[in-house]
Parts: C-alpha cells; sequence; structure tokens
C-alpha cells in the first residue's frame, strides 16, 4: 500500500496525477480461508482489519453478496457518540469514540471525523433531570458531558432560536462535545484499504447461502459462487441476520425493521453541531449538515418489519415536518435523496457479539439503528474474540445468553418491542 | 455486479384490511409485535424474546388503534410487503 502524506500529493501532483493504485485489491475467490468475515460493511472490514493487524489467524477472506460498503455503512446518517446511560454501553461506544479520534492516522485515510458536538434537546421540565441523570453516569465513567440551560444552549446554537415558542417548548440540553460525525464511506473505503494491505482478500458478488458443519463444528459456507472451506466464520450481516439464523437453525432475538434517512439540497454552512430532537408520540429527528451543505436527517423506524430497503412515505413526511418544527427556517429547502437501511432490531436494543451455534461461528450483529457509531470498538473487540476464543471484558454484556438469563440492555426501557415510539 | 433495481421490489404496503372497519391506510394501525415460529417450543424467555426468522413470512400482531382498536393478526411478506392475510385475534393458533 502507498501511504497517504503531503509529501505522495506533491509526488503524485508533479506526475499530473498519475500514479495512484485503486484502494484495495480485487481477489479471485479461493477454496478455503482460514477466517471467512461475511459482509463487507463496517463491522465486517473493521472484524477483518483488527483479525490481520492485531491477531495472527492465517488467511482471511470476506466475502460480500453485492459491493463493499453497498449496506447500512453507507446509509447511516454519520453520527457517532458515545452518551449512553448504561454502563454496558456507555464503555463500549466511548471506546469507539477514542478510536474515531485516531482512526484517520490509523487506517492512514482521512475519514473526517468532526467533532461538532451531539446535542440532545430536552423538551419538557421533566426531559432535564432525565438527561442530567445520563450525564452524570457519563461524567462518573470519565465520559464528557454538559449540561446546558436555556441561556447557555441559546450561546451555544443560535442559530436554533431556543427561545422561539413550539409545540414542545426547549427547556436545555445535554450535550457530548466530542461527539460529531465522521464520513461513512470514507469509514469503509479506508478499512477496506487499510485491510487489503494487510493481506486481507475482498470478494465482491459472492452471497452466502449456507453453512456446512461436520462433527460439531462448521466446516465452510455455501456461497453463490461454490462451497468455501473456512476454519472460523463471522458474520457481520447487519439486516440479514434472521437469515444467519435461519442458516444455522437458531430463533434469534430480534426483528428486521427499516429506518429512513433524508438530504436536502446543499445550503451554505447553516448548522454547526448535530441536533437530537425527541418528542415521544409526537415525532422524533437527528440532523446535522454534511460537508457538501446538504442537510442530512432521519427519524423513527417505519414501524413494522420489512427488509424491502423502501422507506413509507408517512415516515418521510414526519421527519420532514418535525425538522420544520425545529429549524422552521429550512421549511423553503427542497429533499434532494430519500433512502432506507434494514435494522436488525434486537429485544433490548443492545448488540449480539457471541458465538453462534458452532464454536467457530461468531455473530457480530443485532447493531439496531446504532451501528455505525461503534465500528471501530466492534472490530476491535470481535475479532479478539474470534481470535482468542475469549471475549474481551468489553462485550461480555452483548452476549446471546443475556435474555435467557435476564440480564438484558434495555438502554430506551420499552421492553421487547423495539418498533414501539 | 448484482445492482439493486428498486423497480423490481412490488412496492411498500399502503393499506391494511381491518375485518371490522375495512381497507385503511397503514398509518392508522400499530404493528405491535412478530411471533416465534410455529413450531418452536414455547418456554416464557422464547415467547418473550424470540421472532420468527423467516424471509418471506412474517406473523403478527398489530391493532387499529386509530380505528375500531381491534387486535389483529396479520400474515405479510416482510420482503415484498405483501400482505397475505388479516383476522382478528382470537384464541385460535397463528
Amino acid at each position: 500500500m502507498r501511504r497517504y502524506s503531503a509529501l505522495a500529493l506533491l509526488r503524485a501532483g508533479l506526475r499530473g496525477g498519475r500514479g495512484w493504485q485503486p484502494l484495495w485489491q480485487r481477489q479471485p475467490l479461493r477454496d478455503g480461508y482460514d477466517v471467512v468475515v461475511v459482509g463487507a460493511g463496517g463491522h465486517g472490514l473493521a472484524t477483518a482489519f483488527h483479525l490481520a493487524r492485531d491477531h495472527r489467524v492465517g488467511r482471511i477472506g470476506v466475502l460480500e453478496k453485492r459491493l463493499v460498503g453497498y449496506g447500512n455503512v453507507g446509509r447511516n446518517t454519520t453520527i457517532v457518540r458515545s452518551n449512553y446511560l448504561l454502563p454496558e454501553n456507555h464503555y463500549f461506544y466511548e471506546d469507539a469514540l477514542r478510536r474515531w479520534e485516531t482512526l484517520a492516522r490509523d487506517l492512514n485515510y482521512n475519514v473526517m471525523y468532526s467533532p461538532r458536538a451531539v446535542i440532545d434537546l430536552a423538551l419538557s421540565d421533566d426531559d432535564l433531570p432525565a438527561l442530567a441523570r445520563r450525564g452524570n453516569a457519563m461524567r462518573l465513567a470519565g465520559i464528557d458531558a454538559e449540561l446546558l440551560d436555556l441561556a447557555a444552549l441559546e450561546r451555544f446554537v443560535p442559530q436554533l432560536d431556543a427561545r422561539r415558542p413550539r409545540r414542545f417548548p426547549i427547556t436545555g440540553a445535554l450535550v457530548q462535545r466530542r461527539g460529531g460525525t465522521v464520513r461513512h464511506d470514507a469509514v469503509v473505503w479506508g478499512y477496506a484499504r487499510a485491510a487489503s494491505a494487510l493481506g486481507v482478500e475482498i470478494i465482491e458478488d459472492c452471497e452466502v447461502t449456507g453453512v456446512r458443519a461436520a462433527a460439531g463444528a462448521a466446516t465452510g459456507v455455501e456461497t453463490s459462487r461454490g462451497y468455501v472451506r473456512a476454519g472460523r466464520i463471522v458474520f457481520a450481516t447487519a439486516g440479514h441476520t434472521a437469515a444467519v439464523g435461519a442458516m444455522l437453525g437458531v430463533a434469534l432475538p430480534l426483528e428486521t425493521h427499516l429506518l429512513q434517512a433524508l438530504v436536502t439540497e446543499p445550503v451554505k454552512p447553516l448548522l454547526d453541531t448535530v441536533l437530537v430532537y425527541v418528542a415521544p408520540g409526537h415525532g422524533e429527528i437527528y440532523i446535522s449538515q454534511s460537508d457538501r451543505g446538504g442537510l442530512v436527517m432521519g427519524g423513527h423506524l417505519d414501524g413494522y418489519p420489512s427488509s424491502t430497503q423502501e422507506g413509507q412515505w408517512f415516515r418521510l413526511e414526519d421527519v420532514a415536518q418535525t425538522a420544520v418544527e425545529l429549524l422552521p427556517r429550512i421549511g423553503g429547502l427542497r429533499v434532494l435523496r430519500q433512502w432506507a437501511g434494514v435494522n436488525d432490531m434486537t429485544m433490548d436494543g443492545s448488540p449480539l457479539i457471541d458465538r453462534l451455534r458452532y464454536d467457530n461461528v461468531f455473530l457480530n450483529a443485532g447493531w439496531c439503528y446504532g451501528g455505525f457509531k461503534a465500528i471501530p470498538a466492534s472490530g476491535a473487540a470481535c475479532a479478539r474474540l474470534v481470535a482468542t476464543g475469549t471475549a474481551p471484558d468489553l462485550i461480555q454484556a452483548y452476549r446471546l445468553s443475556r435474555f435467557a438469563s435476564g440480564h438484558v440492555l434495555d438502554e430506551p426501557g420499552y421492553g421487547p418491542y423495539p418498533a414501539r415510539q | 455486479m448484482t445492482t439493486p433495481a428498486s423497480h423490481e421490489m412490488p412496492g411498500a404496503m399502503k393499506r391494511l384490511s381491518c375485518p371490522f372497519c375495512g381497507p385503511r391506510e397503514l398509518h392508522e394501525f400499530r404493528f405491535h409485535k412478530t411471533l416465534p415460529s410455529a413450531d418452536a417450543p414455547a418456554s416464557v424467555f422464547q415467547r418473550v424474546y424470540e421472532r420468527s426468522a423467516e424471509r418471506t413470512l412474517s406473523i403478527e400482531h398489530w391493532q387499529h388503534l386509530g380505528g375500531c382498536r381491534g387486535w389483529l393478526l396479520v400474515r405479510r411478506d416482510p420482503s415484498s410487503g405483501a400482505v397475505l392475510a388479516v383476522r382478528l385475534l382470537d384464541g385460535a393458533a397463528p
């Protein structure tokens, strides 16, 4: 891999821009790999990258049904944060956030981490103590969090016009300054490039359709291009984990739901933070402005199981309406694009990183609508589980057995109804 | 390369047909949960947390919240959005 640097840029510039290499190598499919990672999205590529960099596991193949980064890693709203209440969650996501801070250097690829602050708005007098409780839990864990009253919020985000009369008046906010956005395509390209440079082989257009096993261990995977032997198998399959469960004959505690997002036409700098506005039973929105100027926003799930990657009009309307309620000045903007991602919603809203049925099959899935921000931590921790056979402390709580034993991590407190709002 | 073609999708579901009220806009209804596969043994854990894993068939509880408030048993294909059957939720097996 040719490293990117100011000198490399200058050298290529003097040669008329020639001499750049493809980010990753295209490889033919082999008969077998020591580790097969299923899914070339954020979690799959990060897991492969850490397996190759931090552990000795032999030859690693990443099999992807479509294209690198075609799934949810390119469909999210690019927000990263670690402002969780439960210790199991905030320590894990804080590990991810620390890795985001140095990821561009670690991958030698500019992922455009922008610590522009994530602001959770309080919409009633009762919201503020709830946010204060979450902020205090974070601060006890050494994570940055600040509670802002209305005057401080007005200074922080003057363009919000916080005192403007609204159906749900804003009363304050919880701010995590190190939270922000990361360019999601750059993340997947950076991981693919770094993994490929370490010898990881990435095979596109190769769909895994089944698992073959003998004597209590998996021996390989059936794919759309034939059988592939595998010493160990990691499924990082985002919204298709129910299909993985079906392949292995395991019922999983998850439902597959759709989440939509949209982006407006680009405008000059208007919003330099990430705003999160949740009015239960009314509307929900998280919004930020991309580097190109478009306002990127999303809301709640469509509300019922679907794997169509096609969203419902009523949700789009609801997101747009809530956005205009929050920031009336964007009401005249046109929507440029809308899309949907397929989310595996677990019954407690927390992910599943564990063995699945066989000792040499691993699952890195169930990320609900929060998978993007977890990528660097999930890759490192999952790689360690796969390589050593022991789950690091950081992901002990994400075992599948937590449901049967009653140790669920229900951050929002909804119970086993992930589509509820 | 396999590229997706959204026009191949039969389209998102737009309405549900309530046995009392007839065809109504989807936003009148609230989805509650999917049921575990029919052949699964029903321990408390499985009944509470496990969900159906079939790609083309989902058996679900819905409520016509913005209408007659009746509870419905809906069979759908989540891979296409097609509604296969709707009936009132009674004591009978799904």
